[in-house]
């Protein structure tokens, strides 16, 4: 081979090995060519919907590609002069009309399967045997999330729910838009302040599956995770019943120590273990509830009991007196 | 002698010189210059912001950077991509180009052309600054949604200088766009009926028509988050019976045929650089001079498919999904003939041609992995991850960037005069090609695996790091691929050789006069009787020898 083939051939096999190996790699760890592996009826017929694109996809970019690189070789220069000309077509109508319709065809057979499977991913099922879905409250903060159960029992950052029960989550933001999203459990629906939205999951295995926020929503955002403890009825039922006495240390973990650290020695925010503001209860209340500069309002919407939930656990576990000398 | 030393006696000092000259032309083609110039440090600027990104994500829990510095630098990366390197390059190409290639003396409105330039550049100035305002620029995203762009959750000015900065880019904006559009509608040649302008022009035709009609539409949003943010009103804000989704609609009105004006003008460069290197017609003409309007048209109409996941009633979600869906159809003809006008070429590889080939062999994956998004339920999976970022740099790097490198390497000797040198322009291509697939392909596996958008850490090791590392490799090999055209650049500045008039043997009128064009463009125009006036020229010539 002349030089300049070679090297191009070298580049074509560089380029190709490293599509290889990425494949590799990539079926090696068992994701990230199509979403998680789902455990919830909606999140399964989106991944399905899915396949279904890929299928199209898939095929239209073979011949686009395919095409273009046999198009390539065939139609190269081949030493040719730069003033001989290809044929003079000025276009085939009826081709066009083809490359026209078909994408068209194609288009509405993907958008009618997706809008098969639409209903099962959309509507909450009314699950009758049940005795209907249960409901939780989504609120989303700066940055963390708060679940409310149908007796008021409040978690934060952890979501509980049995397994193979319809869930339906309605959801909404005490500050800025975020999105509720668990991968495995279907997908996003941003929280924003002033709406609800809503959507719903049936876990079918007991685990824990995680959430991130999907909108950005600051500073912290990255640090804005959930996970969903799906665990037995029995379990579930049992958790219900310990909640209010974990709730203080939740609401630390979720909206002070992801600023001030889990000692409360500082971190983005300032260190606060020793500042006696921690228990002057109506300073505090109106610190948290409003925020202040940098720090947002992490307790707007909480109720009383919340606000004295958290205090009792500062009191308790985080303040170590003010330093000497102050 | 005597008259033309008159002429002099007119001429005021300040007007003269090396600097002063460029501060003040009202010439079209050394306006497009300075287009394309500023565009192109603004785009060293926003790519040094991106590799520190890159560089932060390459491992798992990296302290590189802070958070909020994360922050400001993706929102300033988009900000600056968006609107200080793709729209203002087209307007350079366009400023330069369309009176050439319409055979006309200038453009409509000179001195507002020259506004328009130096309202883009403040513009820019003043986004850039704001890194130095208290709390540092904006940092709640290239769309700044409120609430977190209010007062509250953006302390300081950087989202106000931010605001500043966007209403300046859009005045200048505007007021090229109206002056394109009245140079193409009222300046053209002889015989140059609206069948017979390059394909390149619809595209500025389109492009311009898009912004006077949804520029217009940011400012009213951008005005309100300001009146929120310094006049105490509450458009915005739900607390005081505002409404947060009312902005989305603003803004998105505008986004999404903003995508359109960063894209139409690459495929009318790349409707010019395909026919000129397979030696043949442009297959089809009407078709893409239609659907070039038509994706106008529907652009407009699909702005709602960025707010899937806001819980719009499901009809519109529907409505948005089908408008979507039919943009793909004019898009695919522009696909198919651009194929179709290789096949039975005679293909040269000039580093222009590698540019536009690679523009349909990386456009089609981001026009692909877009049918995905357009199915809303397959969107709420993966919007606001990676696979968006992907995405859209398949369509707006793969797409416009790739656009505008076959752009400057196919006018380069018309604007420049001189040629640039082959060799480190395929070097240049084949790098960029490696680095950009490198860099993206891997971040449609990282959002389908669950990694948002705009996380400035993750804790996740295996695929995660591994998928990051290699896109934070391939941004490392773009970097170098850029320095190569810097190189490229500087080289043949001095000593490449001088371009002849038309040394691609081309078929629009820009490639008649000399080059560089002089200030008056051309001496005379021929007739045009066909959308390719040169090719009829040298036939002409031929036969006349013959």
């Amino acid at each position: 081979m002349p030089p300049p083939v070679r090297r191009k051939a070298l580049v074509l096999v560089l380029a190709l090995g490293a599509a290889l190996a990425l494949t590799a790699v990539a079926y090696a760890g068992n994701g990230g060519f199509a979403p998680p592996t789902p455990h919830s009826p909606n999140a399964k017929r989106i991944n399905d919907s899915y396949v279904w694109i890929s299928i199209f996809t898939g095929a239209i970019f073979v011949l686009v590609e395919g095409s273009l690189v046999w198009f390539i070789f065939k139609y190269r220069r081949r030493g040719r002069p730069r003033s001989a000309e290809g044929p003079q077509i000025h276009g085939a109508t009826r081709l066009e009309l083809i490359w026209t319709a078909v994408p068209v065809l194609i288009l509405a057979t993907i958008a009618g399967f997706v809008f098969y499977k639409l209903p099962g991913i959309q509507d909450v099922p009314s699950a009758k045997a049940e005795g209907g879905p249960l409901v939780v409250q989504v609120n989303a903060h700066q940055f963390y999330w708060q679940f409310t159960y149908p007796d008021g029992q409040i978690s934060i950052d952890e979501l509980h729910a049995p397994v193979n029960r319809t869930v339906r989550v309605d959801i909404t933001s005490q500050d800025v838009d975020h999105s509720w999203w668990v991968p495995e459990l279907g997908g996003k629906f941003d929280a924003i302040p002033g709406h609800m939205t809503h959507t719903w999951f049936k876990a079918d295995q007991v685990g824990t599956y995680r959430g991130r926020c999907g909108e950005f929503c600051g500073v912290f955002h990255a640090a804005m995770k959930a996970v969903v403890d799906v665990q037995s009825q029995a379990d579930y039922t049992a958790w219900l019943g310990t909640a209010g006495s974990a709730l203080g240390r939740g609401e630390w973990q979720g909206s002070c120590a992801k600023c001030h650290g889990l000692q409360g020695q500082g971190g983005f925010g300032p260190n606060i273990s020793t500042n006696a503001l921690l228990t002057q209860g109506a300073g505090l209340e109106q610190l948290i509830r409003q925020g202040r500069n940098e720090m947002p309002p992490v307790a707007h919407g909480w109720s009383n009991d919340q606000v004295q939930a958290l205090l009792a656990y500062l009191k308790k576990n985080v303040y170590k007196g003010t330093t000497s000398g102050r | 002698m005597a008259a033309r030393a008159e002429v002099e006696r007119y001429r005021p000092d300040w007007r003269e010189g090396r600097v002063m000259s460029w501060i003040t032309t009202t010439d079209h083609k050394r306006i497009g210059i300075l287009y394309i110039c500023t565009s192109l440090v603004f785009f060293a600027a926003g790519g040094i912001l991106a590799l520190l990104m890159r560089a932060q994500l390459a491992q798992a829990n990296e302290h590189f950077i802070t958070k909020q510095s994360y922050n400001e630098l993706f929102t300033i990366h988009g900000t600056t991509m968006i609107f200080l390197v793709v729209v203002p390059i087209f307007a350079g190409f366009a400023n330069f180009l369309v009176p050439l290639m319409i055979g006309a003396r200038d453009v409509a409105f000179p001195r507002l052309n020259a506004l328009s330039y130096w309202l883009f550049l403040f513009g820019g100035i003043v986004l850039y600054l704001s890194f130095f305002a208290k709390y540092g620029a904006s940092r709640s995203g290239w769309y700044a949604y409120p609430p977190l762009s209010a007062n509250m959750f953006s302390l300081g000015h950087g989202q106000d200088l931010w605001i500043l900065s966007l209403h300046l880019l859009s005045l200048g904006s505007l007021i090229g766009a109206i002056n394109f559009l009245a140079t193409i509608h009222n300046m053209r040649a002889p015989g140059m009926s609206w069948m017979r302008i390059p394909l390149f022009v619809w595209s500025i035709e389109i492009y311009s028509a898009l912004l006077v009609l949804v520029l217009p539409v940011l400012s009213v949003g951008l005005t309100l988050l300001l009146l929120d943010r310094q006049a105490g009103t509450h458009f915005f804000e739900p607390q005081g019976g505002g409404n947060a989704i009312l902005y989305q609609h603003f803004f998105w009105f505008f986004g999404h045929p903003e995508v359109y004006v960063m894209i139409l003008p690459a495929m009318g460069i790349i409707s010019e650089v395909i026919p000129v290197f397979s030696r043949k017609p442009i297959f089809g003409y009407k078709a893409i001079a239609f659907s070039t309007v038509a994706i106008g048209f529907y652009s407009m109409l699909v702005w709602a498919h960025h707010m899937f996941s806001v819980g719009l009633p499901n009809f519109l979600n529907v409505f948005f999904m089908l408008s979507s869906m039919v943009i793909a159809v004019p898009t695919g003809v522009k696909i198919f003939n651009w194929l179709a006008t290789t096949w039975r070429g005679n293909l040269i590889f000039d580093t222009a041609m590698l540019w536009a080939l690679g523009f349909i062999a990386v456009f089609t994956i981001g026009g692909l992995s877009g049918i995905f998004l357009a199915a809303f339920p397959v969107d709420w999976q993966v919007t606001d991850t990676y696979y968006v970022v992907a995405h859209m740099h398949y369509v707006l790097f793969g797409g416009s960037v790739f656009g505008i490198f076959a752009g400057l390497y196919y006018w380069w000797p018309k604007i420049f005069g001189r040629m640039l040198d082959e060799r480190l322009g395929k070097a240049h291509f084949w790098l960029v090609f490696l680095g950009f697939n490198l860099t993206f392909f891997p971040q449609h596996l990282l959002g389908l695996l669950g990694m948002p958008r705009r996380v400035y850490t993750y804790s996740e090791h295996g695929l995660w790091q591994t998928y990051n590392l290699i896109s934070s490799i391939g941004s490392g090999v773009m970097a170098i691929a850029l320095l190569v055209f810097v190189v490229n650049v500087v080289q043949t500045s001095r000593k490449g050789p001088r371009a002849v008039n038309d040394p691609w043997l081309a078929d629009t009128l820009e490639w008649y006069t000399t080059s560089p064009p002089p200030p008056h463009n051309f001496d005379h125009l021929p007739y045009i009787t066909s959308a390719r006036p040169l090719r009829d020229l040298r036939r002409r010539l031929a036969e006349t020898r013959g």
